[in-house]
């Protein structure tokens, strides 16, 4: 715009300008950007950090969180700037899996870790992340996975009903490793790999030393420790734009240990009329502004079968922009069902974000269910078991109604 | 009894409190009106003590004399005893009483530096729940139990474990879920008449938790005599699940199909599998099949007149 001030600045008319143009080669537009020096900074609509992509949508830009399966569900991905609250299964088992995933898929990527829990090391969480599966070797553990599974796999299903239009869930890995990584549970990530990652933990214990008791504006005084150290990381790498970067933009992977334990100084567990029961409403909410100003996604797992007061669970739900629940078997009745029997738990999809648009992206299976292979921690619909029982010549399986709140009865003709 | 019985039993139950204590961490005794935990609790510290560890008790709701009554010369000696009954708001002010209350004292046993495995016993955890914030007491709980070795040491995990006695009745289920969820190991005591049992659930980091029942009964000097369960009905509830019910009885279809029959079956074309056969039955109706017919009885409403009804109105 200033190169065409000075060029029209003169008699004006277009013979001056074709003769500007004529004499310099150069349109009179020029655009003002690094393009014609060749460095590799990129224009401004050219936005691409590592391990995001647009959401086929809406243009949001997504990451992945670690679990490619998981992804698909929500859409695409987790957006960034938003909260991904994961509920709690009742002895905690699986969902610090799904943190881990979200952690290593960070590392994965070169994003910056953020880990605060008030129960372990975040140093020693890292240590137990698992390790990533590269893709020649991963083919091939999935190629056997398959194959044990279905034997007569050219079978094809003959029932009236139309299972084999229904979309599938992804198994297998994908041939571009960009956007959603594989990972082995059973092994640990190697060393090197967490050492050049950039991570930040904050472990309570050690930042509460002093006997402290000061609470201002009705915060617990550790997640007023929390938020700061939170907005002081965010400031100080310019994860909000604050200070120009001139190296390329990046994504703060935040990851939050099971927030709302009696370990946070929040009783929210501990009695259904607490002192503080609008503490974690704050929290969450004074959270997602710092998250919605700066380029960072959130994991949050929190144990909700130990909140007393059911009112404050649906706060936090609405506070929170994507919520998923774990539901174990483990303990429950429906372990020795012989419908699950195939499975570990449900996974609920409870609320997605509705993100610059009227409509969010659910996908159309609502039955869910998760298993925990050895190496692999997979979500399928709950009616491929029966697909598969099928095929191994069993003849049906009844659900009797009042057992089964779905009453799902598969019959062959 | 005979030796070998008793030898056979005495293995049994310390090989139990062993694998109670192994786990290291808060270990939760849950006790209640009827089945009453302290003397089991006396049993677990006994078997630290003759093991060789430092014991030390926060001692609430008994007093000194009481809680020792019963253990033999050698525990005596090894367990360390702060006494939180006599007076517990510090009026005397002796001065011996740590600074900070009850959970002064846990905070200044949490800092020894002595090496070797500690026990530390809370008589009980509902005492301090009843006179500190919840939170609190869990966070001073976890502290303990997730001790971070010192400088001066060898960095090997020391082995800290935290007995702590609840009784369950005295609490909502808010502070007893909190407790239990930091628990590593949570023993609830019950029983039938006569006979105490212990359900034992322990949980490890990121495994399934194991549950187990044992039926024991406390003898005299505080050693666990394991039994066997009451022989009669201690059934589970019965299983909906594995009823003998046989599910392919009273049925409206045939289950097993003859070869003929199947064969039939598979010929059938399903109606949403478009095959070559069935786009050209489709594409040429006519062929090779009768048209179908349509037989129409007139009803007295009916009216067959071609016309427009509706030139009737006046409209």
């Amino acid at each position: 715009m200033a190169a065409v001030a000075t060029c029209g600045a003169g008699a004006g008319g277009t013979e001056s300008m074709a003769a500007a143009t004529s004499k310099s080669n150069v349109t009179s537009f020029q655009r003002r950007g690094p393009r014609a020096r060749g460095t590799d900074s990129g224009g401004p609509r050219l936005v691409s950090i590592a391990g995001t992509r647009p959401s086929v949508r809406n243009g949001q830009l997504l990451v992945s969180t670690g679990l490619p399966a998981l992804d698909q569900l929500l859409g695409g991905g987790l957006a960034v700037g938003t909260v991904l609250l994961v509920e709690e299964d009742k002895y905690s088992i699986y969902s610090p899996l799904l943190f881990k995933y979200f952690l290593a898929e960070g590392i994965i990527n070169g994003h910056t870790l953020l880990v605060a829990s008030a129960k372990e090391d975040p140093a020693d969480i890292l240590q137990e992340l698992p390790a990533p599966l590269l893709d020649d070797s991963c083919k091939k553990e999935f190629d056997e996975d398959v194959c044990n599974k279905k034997p007569e796999s050219d079978i094809k299903m003959k029932i009236a009903w139309r299972y084999q239009l229904s979309p599938k869930m992804e198994v297998g890995p994908v041939t571009s490793s960009r956007f959603g990584h594989y990972y082995d549970v059973s092994k640990r990530i190697p060393r090197e790999l967490i050492e050049t990652s950039k991570w930040h933990g904050f472990f309570l214990p050690e930042k509460m030393s002093s006997a402290d008791k000061v609470e201002c504006c009705s915060l617990t005084p550790g997640y007023m420790k929390l938020l700061h150290f939170i907005q002081n990381i965010i400031y100080e790498e310019g994860f909000d734009g604050s200070n120009p970067q001139k190296k390329q933009r990046n994504i703060l992977r935040i990851g939050i240990q099971s927030l709302g334990l009696p370990l946070w100084g929040d009783d929210v567990c501990c009695s259904e009329n607490c002192d503080s029961s609008h503490s974690l409403s704050k929290f969450l909410y004074i959270l997602r502004g710092l998250l919605r100003t700066s380029l960072s996604a959130c994991i949050i797992t929190m144990p909700t079968h130990l909140i007393q007061n059911k009112a404050i669970i649906a706060r936090v739900t609405n506070l929170s922009d994507t919520v998923v629940a774990l539901e174990s078997f483990v303990g429950s009745e429906r372990e020795t069902n012989p419908l699950y029997k195939d499975y570990h738990g449900l996974i609920h999809i409870r609320q997605i974000p509705r993100l610059n648009n009227l409509i969010c992206d659910e996908s159309d299976v609502k039955d869910l269910a998760f298993k925990l292979k050895r190496k692999l921690f997979t979500i399928e619909a709950e009616w491929t078991v029966r697909e598969r029982d099928r095929e191994k010549g069993l003849s049906f399986v009844v659900g009797s109604p009042s057992n089964d709140r779905h009453g799902r009865c598969t019959t062959l003709i | 009894v005979t030796p070998s019985e008793g030898a056979a039993g005495c293995g049994r139950w310390s090989e139990m409190l062993e694998s109670l204590l192994a786990l290291g961490g808060l270990v939760l005794l849950r006790d209640s009106v009827e089945w009453e935990g302290r003397s089991f609790l006396k049993a677990l510290i006994r078997k630290a003590a003759l093991s060789g560890e430092q014991v030390r008790i926060l001692g609430c709701e008994v007093s000194e004399e009481e809680f020792r009554e019963g253990f033999d010369s050698d525990v005596n000696s090894r367990l360390v005893y702060h006494d939180l009954f006599r007076d517990p708001l510090n009026w005397s002010k002796t001065g011996e009483a740590p600074p900070g209350g009850p959970l002064g004292a846990l905070r200044a046993m949490c800092k020894r530096t002595d090496p070797g495995p500690v026990t530390i016993a809370i008589d009980s955890l509902s005492w301090l729940l009843l006179r500190q914030p919840c939170t609190t007491v869990c966070q001073v709980l976890h502290a303990l139990s997730h001790r971070t070795p010192c400088p001066g040491h060898s960095p090997a995990v020391e082995q800290v474990r935290v007995l702590g006695l609840l009784h369950e009745e005295l609490h909502g289920p808010g502070p007893v879920g909190a407790l239990s969820s930091l628990a590593q190991t949570k023993v609830t005591l019950g029983g039938t008449a006569g006979l105490d049992s212990a359900h034992i659930v322990f949980r490890r980091p990121r495994q399934r938790p194991i549950h187990q029942t044992q039926w024991f009964s406390v003898l005299p000097d505080f050693s666990l005599d394991l039994q066997e369960g009451p022989r009669l009905e201690c059934q589970p509830h019965p299983d909906p699940y594995t009823s003998p019910v046989d599910p392919t009885t009273h049925l409206t279809f045939n289950l097993r199909l003859s070869k003929k029959e199947k064969e039939a079956r598979d010929g059938l074309t399903l109606p949403f599998q478009f095959s070559s056969e069935k786009q050209q039955a489709l594409l040429c109706p006519g062929q090779g099949q009768a048209a179908s017919h349509i037989f129409y009885e007139p009803d007295a409403y009916d009216d067959l007149d071609q016309e427009d009804p509706d030139d009737d109105l006046d409209v």
